[in-house]
């Protein structure tokens, strides 16, 4: 049995990084209102970018922005192209995404194989906080997670740009006859999740190694965590929401198996989509 | 809300109708006849491998059917249909080896359907009263298969784990009559007639009360609920019954194919349900079924000589379906073919 500040440490740096995971997917969730399952092979993508850069002996630090401006691009053009024909229909938008997923997790096997990759940990070595240790590098991804949940809510609450987002969210028609051209900021709202789901896949691909199908682990929790969080409440809900889903499933399975307590908060989360259908944090009306 | 609207939406809705129930209506019908024809007429040309193979890729049909049944009739989406599947054949593997005997068998099929509609329709239920619905119902199937396929690699006292369980063929009788799944040729007819008995029994359903009403809440939930209708309670059955049919089709593929792993449950096998579906025509029980004959057929060609442009192309396919095809192939063929008829 691990000590309890143990418990804690995990429990706050798994909170953090499935919060990291999921940011890109709630960003185009919440304000792009798009369920983007190609979330996975975006994530997939950043860590191959990431290991493909290191293979020309770019350092790791470099390695990450470029990971994350390569998805980004990508999702800015699949935007462009297919998805912005389609807003009005939510269902549709699944689809598609579903499509990009499918085609994306093709094209990295068909680019880099279909072999793991283990990315080498750029920090290795331990760290004791309180008598619990983790790795280095894992405490440098929560801290990374913070500062850009914290930047998040600064451009949302703080910014011109939040405000207009914000206006968008309320009422699009509304927004439009103000002056924001709704269709680019879409477009950028898509190309931000991609970027974000590209940083993290480079971020957390020495934590996990690089695979094909690595993406689709995480989607499904990234999912819940959404979903549990609430639409529009980005950096409340994410970070609720992952502690829901992470720390849920850390503090079921000191009873039980892994698996069981992976279950059991699905099932919660299931049950949440029930009563609380706009999440847990209900800010924005369901539209 | 003028007067007008109201009058467009009833036009509207009277052609979507119209268009669900073409006059002849049979094309689809005489397509299938000619299907089940050849497929009949297959173990008395074809070589002993095909006889082997084709009852599982014709399962793989019965499981699309389950599919079209939901998304197309109904329009709900599920990703949990690998689950169910998976579901079925567990059970007939688990308990046609623990109780001897034909009890064993039909007990394990039983169990499968059963324990497959209660899960769905508990579920279902459960989430349909609260009116949670479209993607957020996809997103619930995506973890049911999920879910599936973790229990299965993780309970593997029963299950075998992950490197899953073999099943032998399995005599389906009923004292002493019945038939005797270890031949390949006897269980080849078999899997024919179940798979031209789930057809038919579909096709019925969706010409019945209950399948029009099913389109009616696809096509505008609100309308349905405000003409009287329980939608939740009527959603729940197409489902439940669908979870049903699918794990039927997985018992009977676990016995035929011999094998069964968690493998059924995960992403890429869910990914072939609907791939099947939406290629081959969704609102066509007949897309669905040679969706998946045909898919599986190129599949088991090109999967071992170019896996990855293969798939990639099945992806692209994927798009272009849901970007302007909307009715998939076999569905825009069957489409065609009636209005030639209709110039005539």
């Amino acid at each position: 049995m691990d000590s309890f500040s143990q418990v804690i440490l995990d429990g706050a740096t798994g909170t953090l990084i499935l919060a990291l995971v999921a940011l890109g997917l709630a960003v185009i969730f919440g304000l792009g209102g798009v369920l983007n399952l190609g979330h996975g092979a975006m994530l997939t993508l950043g860590a191959y970018v990431t290991w493909a850069c290191q293979m020309h002996g770019v350092p790791f630090i470099a390695c990450v922005p470029i990971a994350a401006v390569v998805v980004g691009v990508i999702g800015l053009l699949f935007e462009l192209a297919v998805v912005r024909h389609f807003y009005d229909r939510p269902f549709e938008t699944l689809l598609i995404t579903y499509a990009f997923y499918l085609i994306a997790t093709q094209v990295i096997q068909i680019v880099w194989g279909r072999a793991v990759h283990n990315i080498p940990n750029p920090l290795p070595g331990n760290v004791t906080i309180a008598g619990a240790s983790t790795r280095v590098y894992t405490i440098v991804v929560c801290g990374v997670c913070i500062a850009l949940l914290s930047l998040t809510w600064l451009v949302m609450y703080r910014t011109s740009v939040g405000t207009r987002l914000r206006a968008m969210l309320q009422n699009r028609e509304m927004a439009s006859l103000l002056g924001i051209d709704a269709s680019r900021t879409y477009s950028a709202i898509f190309a931000t999740g991609a970027a974000l789901a590209g940083l993290a896949g480079a971020l957390i691909s020495p934590l996990f190694s690089a695979s094909p199908d690595m993406g689709s682990l995480w989607l499904v929790r990234s999912f819940f965590v959404v979903i549990a969080g609430g639409l529009g409440a980005l950096v409340g809900g994410t970070l609720l929401g992952s502690a829901v889903i992470s720390g849920g499933t850390d503090v079921f399975s000191l009873f039980t198996s892994q698996v069981f307590a992976q279950t059991v908060v699905f099932a919660l989360a299931i049950l949440i989509l029930r009563v609380r259908p706009e999440g847990l944090l209900r800010k924005v009306p369901a539209r | 809300m003028s007067f007008k609207v109201e009058v467009s939406h009833e036009t509207a809705s009277r052609k979507v109708v119209r268009a669900r129930r073409p006059r002849r209506g049979n094309t689809e019908d005489l397509l299938a006849t000619v299907l089940f024809a050849v497929l009949f007429a297959v173990p008395s040309v074809g070589d002993s491998y095909q006889v082997f193979i084709l009852p599982q890729y014709m399962l793989f049909g019965v499981l699309a059917m389950s599919l079209c049944l939901v998304w197309g009739l109904g329009g709900i989406l599920s990703f949990g249909q690998g689950a169910f599947f998976l579901i079925g054949a567990y059970a007939l593997g688990i308990l046609s080896t623990r109780v001897s005997g034909s009890l064993g068998v039909w007990l394990g099929i039983a169990v499968g359907i059963a324990l497959s509609a209660a899960v769905a329709g508990a579920l279902a239920y459960f989430l349909f009263r609260a009116r949670v619905r479209g993607s957020y119902f996809v997103l619930v199937t995506l973890a049911i298969s999920t879910i599936g396929g973790v229990i299965a690699t993780s309970a593997s006292d029963l299950t075998g784990g992950f490197n899953g369980m073999f099943i032998s063929r399995v005599q389906l009788t009923v004292s002493g009559w019945g038939v005797d799944l270890a031949s390949d040729s006897t269980s080849y007819y078999f899997v024919l007639a179940l798979t031209i008995g789930v057809y038919v029994m579909l096709r019925w359903l969706s010409r019945s009360a209950f399948g029009r009403v099913l389109v009616g809440i696809r096509e505008n939930e609100e309308r349905a609920e405000a003409l009287g209708y329980d939608v939740a309670l009527r959603k729940t059955l197409a489902f439940s019954l669908s979870a049903a049919i699918a794990a039927m089709a997985g018992a009977i593929y676990g016995t035929e194919a011999g094998f069964v792993s968690p493998s059924l449950a995960d992403v890429v096998f869910s990914t072939s349900i609907v791939l099947w579906v939406a290629i081959g025509g969704r609102d066509f029980f007949l897309g669905g079924l040679v969706g998946a004959l045909a898919i599986s057929l190129v599949s088991e060609k090109l999967n071992s000589a170019i896996p990855e442009y293969w798939q990639l192309l099945l992806g692209v396919l994927f798009l272009a379906v849901v970007i302007g095809f909307r009715r998939g192939i076999v569905g825009s063929a069957i489409l065609a073919i009636d209005r030639v008829g209709d110039r005539r």
